[in-house]
């Protein structure tokens, strides 16, 4: 919890401080650095665009994936006492059957964890564009040309905080406004991932024994690298050693009565798959919104 | 006699253009339906919080899903409305349809005798007939316009007393257009 937080506002902080007046740019160099953060504000904001477009698209196949996988299993488990009519004299059928919606239900597993595996990706790049929105002035040493960076890493031997002191870059916004819109955005997604997280989890421990279930908890990495990636979008705990609890935008989470149950009853599937569904993190209104009003702003369509 | 008949052709063929648009919207709105009534049968279970497993551990997670999947009924209405207003925009055409027909024999500038309209050239129907066929085309969908309206009240009060049988009993009634006898209106048409 306390990762997340902190991701919020540090970089909020540290431009707000900034008084909003005064720019430490010649009025020259502002000149130039207009343009130029206008350019690099356009490129992140219809990469975030694109990054929304993939993550809806990544999520509903997620959600093809874990309703079939659904599917397989309840077959499965309803196959004994499933009427086969004229099929029932051949031998061996039941078993036969199982064993291919077995097989077809590990395929699916491995799919499910693909389409996650996409989304953390994808949460990851939203992440970096929401923190490449300012534009550094660089002087070199020995050129006249003034040189213009947007990567953070630069911020050291920059003559400014990379924000031309505030001014609005477009008509009305400022880059820390950007900023706050980017981060707003980001942080939905952020908290749809986790939720998303464990419903995999779920997904993936239906239908196994429970020696294999006992295997499969909150802090159990579901790919090679996860949690190095979760780093990346700033949703591993270093506290408590795992990722960060799944919660909704206002809401707590309590992780410690976590079971996960390998023979759900239907209408907990049906639950888990609505919920997939729902993204019940991501006000859509509200992404839309942030979408358009940045629109009218930069003037170009970017959805 | 010639001229109106050539006329008369036209308004068949704008009727038929009509009635491929209805079509069109017809499987538009059975889609719309069928989603909505996938979130209405859905909201029982969804509000027995026993059925949350895993989610339990997520404080406030019965009333967000909750929320949201009324917010996506609430707007597959709203679509379902504006496919309604479509459907509308048909009736309202045949109507015009039919009644610049009556205008152009009866009240027109051609002045025809009751004999004239009455006339049947070789296969080709009277235009008597013709005039009756488009009102019966416009009766009966404006009744399949009207059905349709109360179908999709009844689903919008549904929400909150959700029955399955209900559900698709009213979704068989839209699939089935009951007032529309295809084969009795379209036989004019195959005739032209």
């Amino acid at each position: 919890m306390e990762t997340l937080d902190s991701a919020i506002s540090t970089p909020s902080r540290s431009t707000d401080s900034k008084p909003q007046t005064s720019s430490p740019l010649p009025p020259s160099a502002l000149r130039l650095w207009r343009p130029n953060a206008q350019r690099n504000l356009r490129n992140q904001w219809s990469e975030l665009a694109s990054c929304k477009n993939r993550w809806f698209s990544a999520s509903s196949a997620g959600r093809f994936q874990a309703t079939a996988l659904v599917n397989s299993h309840l077959s499965q488990r309803y196959m004994p006492d499933m009427k086969l009519g004229v099929l029932s004299d051949m031998p061996g059928i039941r078993k036969q059957a199982c064993l291919k919606l077995y097989k077809r239900q590990e395929l699916q597993r491995s799919k499910l964890l693909l389409s996650y595996k996409e989304m953390v990706g994808i949460v990851s790049h939203m992440i970096n564009l929401s923190r490449s929105m300012k534009c550094f002035v660089k002087v070199p040493n020995n050129s006249p040309l003034l040189q213009f960076s947007y990567n953070s890493a630069d911020r050291s031997d920059s003559v400014d905080g990379g924000d031309g002191g505030g001014i609005p870059v477009f008509t009305f916004y400022s880059i820390t406004s950007h900023e706050k819109f980017a981060e707003e955005l980001v942080e939905m997604f952020k908290l749809e991932l986790c939720l998303k997280r464990l419903l995999v989890l779920e997904f993936l421990s239906i239908g196994y024994d429970t020696s294999e279930v006992k295997q499969l908890h909150w802090s159990a990495q579901l790919y090679d690298d996860e949690f190095r990636d979760l780093r990346d979008c700033n949703l591993y705990c270093e506290v408590t050693n795992g990722p960060v609890p799944p919660r909704l935008r206002d809401g707590k989470s309590d992780i410690g009565a976590l079971r996960f149950d390998n023979q759900p009853n239907p209408e907990v599937l049906q639950v888990y798959l609505t919920t997939w569904l729902a993204e019940a993190n991501i006000d859509t209104l509200r992404v839309d919104e942030i979408f358009a009003v940045v629109e009218e702003e930069m003037h170009v369509s970017i959805c | 006699m010639e001229d109106i008949v050539k006329k008369f052709q036209n308004k068949f063929r704008k009727v038929r253009e009509e009635m491929k648009q209805w079509d069109e919207l017809q499987s538009c709105l059975i889609s719309q339906f069928r989603n909505a009534s996938h979130i209405v049968e859905r909201l029982q279970v969804l509000q027995n919080s026993n059925n949350y497993g895993v989610l339990k551990c997520v404080g406030g997670m019965r009333d967000a899903l909750l929320e949201k999947q009324i917010e996506s009924f609430r707007n597959i209405l709203v679509s379902m409305k504006k496919t309604l207003e479509k459907f509308h925009c048909i009736v309202l055409s045949l109507d015009k349809i039919h009644r610049d027909s009556r205008q152009q024999v009866k009240g027109g500038s051609y002045n025809l005798s009751v004999k004239q309209l009455q006339q049947q050239v070789g296969i080709k129907p009277s235009l008597i007939y013709c005039l009756d066929s488009l009102m019966f085309i416009h009766e009966i969908y404006n009744s399949e316009y009207m059905l349709k309206s109360s179908v999709i009240s009844a689903l919008s009060e549904m929400a909150l007393n959700p029955s399955a049988s209900d559900l698709s009993a009213l979704q068989q009634l839209l699939v089935d257009q009951p007032n529309l006898h295809t084969e009795e209106g379209m036989f004019e048409l195959s005739v032209w």
